[in-house]
């Protein structure tokens, strides 16, 4: 009898031993990554604050890029980003309701979501390249906020139709019979019912689409970025300043790499910033529909 | 075609992919009835139901053999557009659906969308909910979100919901099987008061609950349609044995 009931008792200290070990190795993980995390923005800021001013954001680049600000860029790269979203978000959208609310599952749609999420693995270079081809060259839009716009739409368009899928999906079927039940039709049951419940969930997986774009300096280096440009844009069809752009000129390509330092830094600082910011403005947005959605 | 029947199937065969789960049915629906369809799970109720307002549709490879006449016309006819089946024939789940939206704009949406009804929606919302005896409970809170009702009332608020696209048919499947005593007292008696304009084909496991409301009673077994009569004859002494055993329990 007594040997039973010790017999339990180690069992169950070994049980507790166990879970406390696995719960220590997952705080552990999740401690590595907010470290990581914060020693990045730790270094950017350490570096990078102490160019940052008024002046800094709002004033062009003088003396070859050594003095001033960056201002044209942070305004081309909100411009590209916009771009990208405006065009990748509703063909997104619209190709992901048609693969999980129209298209009849089979081979067919297997194949084209293979192909999606390819797409998706393409390294960025090759989606520039494919622009100047395509946007610059053929189409003959030149170096432009267009072609840059359209390129990044592209390279973000996997990332919006697997979000918006999966968003699209997790809306319950017995949302969609009862609205068909009623006589609406698929397309009123899509628009009034469906997309409506989706949407927080198709702009939760495009932030990470908006980051994407903003960051990225290969599909922009051919399609939209200048090198330098003091004046602003008139038109989608004039080149623009852009931040990731202009972070790898100085880096490599400035006329004095080691004096810009700073002002890389500030450059980089103030990038994610934007990048934040916008994150932030889709995550407000998402947050309005949850609260109006009276579920 | 009798003037008293509203839907009729003739050598009715349904199939999922390559598994037949109605076989040769041929049965009449009359008008102003309740009709239940009881028999074992898994025996077709539900897709014979789904299948009179072509939900069945909606599933990818599944075929549909012979007739089912409403109004004169095949409703499984190139010609026929089942959106326009399904605003005449609705439907309630067995699980209250309501949408995550008011209690108001769940009523309105039907009939705002279909513009069957151009008339006073306020009305109309007004109406639907007095006929499904919800409207003591919530006209004060008709802009409060539906999915904070209780079970029950969603129920009736999903019948108000079918009734305000004004249908001649009312389809139920098992509406009451989610429900406690209570609130399925409540939609009985609701049935029984609906019966008047409506013709309600009700799927139901519960046989009191099938011998208490309905006036006609179809028994399926494996597909098959294996007794149809008036819901006393099929209570009291049936004609196939297998009835019997499946009303008496003794069945399996
Ligand atoms: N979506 C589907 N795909 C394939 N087979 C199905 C599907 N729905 C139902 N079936 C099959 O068809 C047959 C009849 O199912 P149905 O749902 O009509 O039964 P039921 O009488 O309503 O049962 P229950 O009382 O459990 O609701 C079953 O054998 C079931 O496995
Ligand atoms: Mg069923």
């Amino acid at each position: 009898m007594k040997h039973a009931i010790n017999n339990q008792i180690n069992q169950m200290k070994w049980r507790y031993f166990r879970q406390s070990a696995f719960f220590g190795l997952l705080r552990a993980s999740a401690l590595i990554i907010t470290l990581a995390l914060g020693g990045i923005i730790f270094y950017i800021l350490y570096n990078g604050l102490s160019v940052i001013s008024w002046e800094f954001i709002s004033k062009p680049p003088t003396h070859s890029m050594t003095k001033g600000g960056i201002m044209p860029a942070i305004l081309g790269t909100i411009y590209l980003t916009v771009g990208a979203i405006s065009i990748g978000l509703p063909l997104g959208v619209a190709s992901a309701i048609y693969l999980t609310e129209y298209a009849k599952q089979g081979k067919m749609i297997r194949f084209i979501k293979v192909g999606i999420n390819c797409l998706a693995g393409v390294p960025s270079v090759v989606f520039g390249l494919f622009g100047l081809a395509f946007f610059v060259i053929l189409f003959k839009f030149g170096s432009s906020i267009l072609a840059g716009s359209l390129t990044l739409g592209f390279l973000i368009l996997p990332t919006i139709i697997g979000a918006s899928e999966e968003a699209l999906k997790s809306v319950p079927q017995t949302f969609r019979e009862a609205s068909l039940a009623l006589g609406v039709s698929k397309w009123q049951t899509i628009y009034r019912i469906v997309l409506p419940n989706a949407l927080p969930g198709i702009l939760t997986g495009s932030i990470l689409g908006i980051g994407r774009a903003a960051g990225e300096t290969a599909p922009i280096m051919f399609t939209a970025a200048a090198y330098f440009t003091a004046k602003l844009p008139g038109s989608i069809f004039d080149e623009v300043m852009a931040l990731p752009y202009h972070i790898y000129v100085l880096a490599t390509a400035g006329t004095n790499i080691e004096a810009t330092r700073p002002i890389q830094y500030g450059t980089v600082l103030v990038l994610v910033a934007v990048v934040l910011g916008i994150n932030l403005i889709a995550i407000l947005i998402r947050g309005y529909m949850r609260r109006h959605k009276r579920w | 075609m009798d003037a008293n029947v509203i839907i009729s199937l003739n050598n009715v065969n349904f199939y999922y992919g390559q598994n037949r789960a109605l076989t040769d049915i041929t049965m009449n629906f009359r008008k102003n009835k309740v009709t239940a369809l009881i028999g074992p799970s898994g025996c077709g109720k539900s897709t014979l139901l789904r299948l009179l307002n072509r939900m069945n549709d909606l599933i990818d490879d599944t075929r549909v053999e012979g007739d089912i006449i409403y109004e004169g016309k095949n409703i499984y006819s190139p010609d026929i557009d089942p959106v326009e089946i399904r605003k005449k024939i609705g439907m309630v789940f067995q699980k209250p659906n309501p949408f995550p939206k008011t209690i108001y704009n769940n009523i309105a949406y039907g009939p705002k969308l279909t513009a069957s009804n151009t008339g006073d929606i306020n009305m109309l919302v007004e109406q639907t909910l007095k006929q499904a005896v919800l409207w003591d409970e919530v006209k004060d809170i008709l802009n409060q979100s539906a999915m904070k009702l209780s079970g029950g009332q969603q129920q009736r608020l999903c019948i108000a919901r079918a009734l305000a696209m004004k249908p001649d048919i009312l389809l139920m499947d098992e509406p009451t099987s989610a429900l406690d005593p209570i609130s399925t007292a409540k939609i009985e008696e609701l049935i029984e008061e609906l019966k008047k304009d409506y013709t309600i084909i009700i799927v139901t496991h519960n046989m009191q609950q099938a011998a208490r409301i309905s006036d006609e009673t179809a028994f399926f077994y494996l597909g098959n349609l294996i007794e149809y009569n008036k819901t006393e004859k099929i209570f009291t002494k049936p004609d196939v044995k297998q009835t019997e055993d499946y009303i008496t329990g003794r069945f399996g």
